[in-house]
């Protein structure tokens, strides 16, 4: 068979066309890589919020190296709004225990951050969430994310087509960040954990409340760039008294009775999924996460501590997302 | 007389947190001045502050862009927020920034909630309900290519009531009623209002003090409306155990408007412990004005 010149030019126009339409497809949306090889994954055995919570989370915590000494550590819990009965919030105790273990452990300073997505009103949160006198007793700063100075940042992702985000300077040059989620199912994002978490870190002031902008470029997406773009150097979520069903907000409450921590925010979200009943492979986000912000496979996560235990009844979540309940145990 | 003190004394630390350019730092610890900060600031101190007011009034003109619109913070991008609504309320007397007013006023009069753009309407109508509203009766957004929602649309409600009837805007009329159909659609069932989400997949969502104040004051001309009666209401019942000043400060002036009695409110937010050293701007600013409660609700162009 012989060509010609002429079908050999349209050929070469339809290749062309052809890879310029399914290239975007095939190129990373991400500019980094920073899975490491394994992560390590702890589920610590909590029945209650009580005092002991302290010494069951250093236990967890020396499972990990992680060397904080001359750092400066943020502690971002999830603090949404305050509903009396719901379980919306990380629990102050955990909190106040998370930053008493990190000073022990040698960090220079800590701080617990957050700017509330519902409440235009920090303080009322903090006081009604039972945060106040944490913080008086424990000599610990708080600074509203939703106030903080801002600096320009450029994502280094590009999932939502944002491109930058203002983002508050506490967030930006901190040394350590931990993200403290409350296990939560989400009727926007199926659930919501230490990733999701990060949308806390989106300036009020400056995106307004809810933090709509987040919502037109896509949920998962935005998700990713922040979390490709701020990173979570640890994580420890608050898994003793969690929520299923209309989360974050309207759910019911469900205990689970542990605390989870981890280094690898997408190893731990995925253990958390699992823990819920809900299959981590499923929930967008963390399916493209585990590209290049960290693993969800259960092959290459070590788990310490307890046993990860699947759940006979998986969590419920809303009708759109009945397809990430698992009744099977395991997936890989 | 209490009260008098306590309100005077927060002017004078407003004056004092000043920054040089003039404008005010949402946080007393950061240096970088934010619009709503300064602002409110400068809605709150009285004529005998002339030389800050100055200030102040120089760096609200310095900040606005090119469009018409103020950014949220100095150093912000250009393509305007919801403190335009706010600043246009701050400058309401002051003669010398009436250009500079009237192409704020411009903007406000364009920008729109994106559920008001016919292809949003339809998606809102048809594939996405799961928020409980009406994309026909839409107001105003924190920032532009959002939706709206309940905070910026009852500022811009009290801003373009500032605006005399025939000064060129002749769509001026048309956006204010929308605006306030909107505030009516996203009320919470029960009364009050939160960000603007009133029932969410089948769910009656919980009401914000704050939000419920703001809007309040927008509705002030609809008092017989039954959901701005049951709003007021639901404000009296839940004001007296709030925990946050900014939330009493809101609600004293949400319920002042509407005539319900706040001494008992105003005695407890001027014996609130350590306000002098609350970090907040805003927050000291609106219980500034909530202790001077009947001269407050002027600032915002309201007359009871």
């Amino acid at each position: 068979m012989t060509l010609n010149r002429r079908e050999i030019l349209l050929g070469a126009a339809a290749l062309t066309a052809g890879m310029s339409v399914s290239a975007p497809f095939f190129i990373p949306r991400y500019r980094e890589v920073r899975r490491p090889s394994r992560s390590r994954v702890a589920i610590l055995n909590a029945e209650q919020y009580s005092q002991n919570i302290e010494a069951v989370l250093m236990q967890g915590l020396r499972l990990f190296k992680i060397d904080l000494r001359r750092k400066s550590v943020v502690l971002k819990p999830n603090l949404v709004d305050y509903i009396p009965g719901n379980a919306i919030n990380t629990h102050p105790l955990l909190v106040a225990a998370a930053s008493e273990c990190f000073r022990k452990l040698g960090a220079k300073q800590v701080v617990v951050a957050e700017g509330p997505g519902h409440q235009r009103d920090t303080e009322l949160v903090i006081s009604e969430s039972g945060y106040t006198p944490m913080l008086r007793e424990g000599g610990i700063r708080f600074v509203d994310l939703n106030r903080d100075e801002l600096i320009k940042v450029r994502l280094r992702a590009d999932y939502s087509g944002l491109k930058q985000l203002w983002l508050p300077r506490t967030v930006v040059f901190a040394d350590f960040f931990v993200s403290m989620p409350k296990i939560k199912t989400h009727h926007w994002s199926g659930v919501t954990l230490s990733m999701k978490n990060m949308f806390g870190v989106v300036p009020g002031t400056r995106y307004g409340w809810p933090k709509n902008i987040l919502h037109w470029h896509g949920i998962q997406e935005c998700i990713l760039d922040i979390c490709a773009t701020v990173p979570i150097h640890f994580v420890i979520a608050d898994g003793i008294v969690t929520m299923e069903g209309n989360g974050p907000l309207d759910g019911s409450p469900r205990p689970l009775g542990v605390v989870v921590l981890s280094t690898d925010p997408v190893a731990i979200d995925a253990t958390c999924a699992r823990l819920m009943g809900l299959a981590p492979d499923r929930v967008a986000h963390l399916k493209e996460a585990a590209k290049f912000l960290g693993n969800s496979s259960l092959d290459l996560i070590d788990q310490a501590a307890e046993d990860l235990r699947f759940p006979t009844v998986p969590f419920k979540v809303m009708p759109e997302f009945e397809f990430l309940r698992q009744t099977a145990s395991l997936d890989s | 007389m209490k009260d008098d003190i306590a309100a005077q004394e927060l002017c004078e630390l407003l004056a004092r947190r000043q920054l040089p350019t003039g404008g005010w730092s949402a946080l007393s610890c950061s240096s970088q001045a934010s619009v709503e900060s300064s602002a409110l600031a400068y809605i709150v101190l009285p004529s005998d502050f002339a030389s800050a007011r100055q200030r102040a009034t120089q760096f609200l003109l310095a900040m606005q862009s090119a469009n018409g619109s103020w950014p949220s913070f100095a150093g912000d991008d250009k393509d305007g927020s919801w403190t335009t609504s706010l600043v246009l309320i701050a400058l309401q007397d002051n003669i010398e920034t009436i250009v500079h007013r009237f192409s704020g006023f411009r903007w406000l009069l364009q920008s729109a909630g994106k559920e008001s753009h016919w292809l949003w309407k339809w998606k809102f109508l048809t594939t996405d309900r799961h928020v409980r509203f009406d994309p026909n009766k839409f107001g105003w957004p924190w920032i532009p290519q959002t939706n709206s929602w309940v905070v910026p649309t009852a500022f811009s409600i009290l801003a373009l009531n500032m605006l005399p009837g025939g000064c060129g805007f002749p769509n001026r009329e048309h956006r204010l009623e929308l605006g306030i159909q909107m505030l009516l659609d996203r009320a919470c069932p029960g009364g009050g209002w939160n960000a603007g989400n009133g029932v969410v997949y089948g769910r009656r969502m919980t009401p914000h003090p704050d939000d419920t104040a703001v809007a309040l004051l927008a509705l002030l001309g609809r008092t017989k409306d039954p959901i701005v009666s049951a709003s007021v209401d639901q404000l009296d019942r839940i004001a007296p155990d709030l925990n946050a000043p900014w939330s009493l400060a809101w609600s004293i002036l949400g319920l002042t408007a509407h005539g319900r009695p706040v001494k008992s409110l105003v005695e407890r937010l001027s014996c609130w412990p350590n306000l002098d050293q609350v970090e907040d701007t805003s927050t000291i600013a609106i219980c500034c004005l909530a202790l001077d409660y009947p001269r407050a609700l002027a600032r915002f162009g309201l007359v009871v």
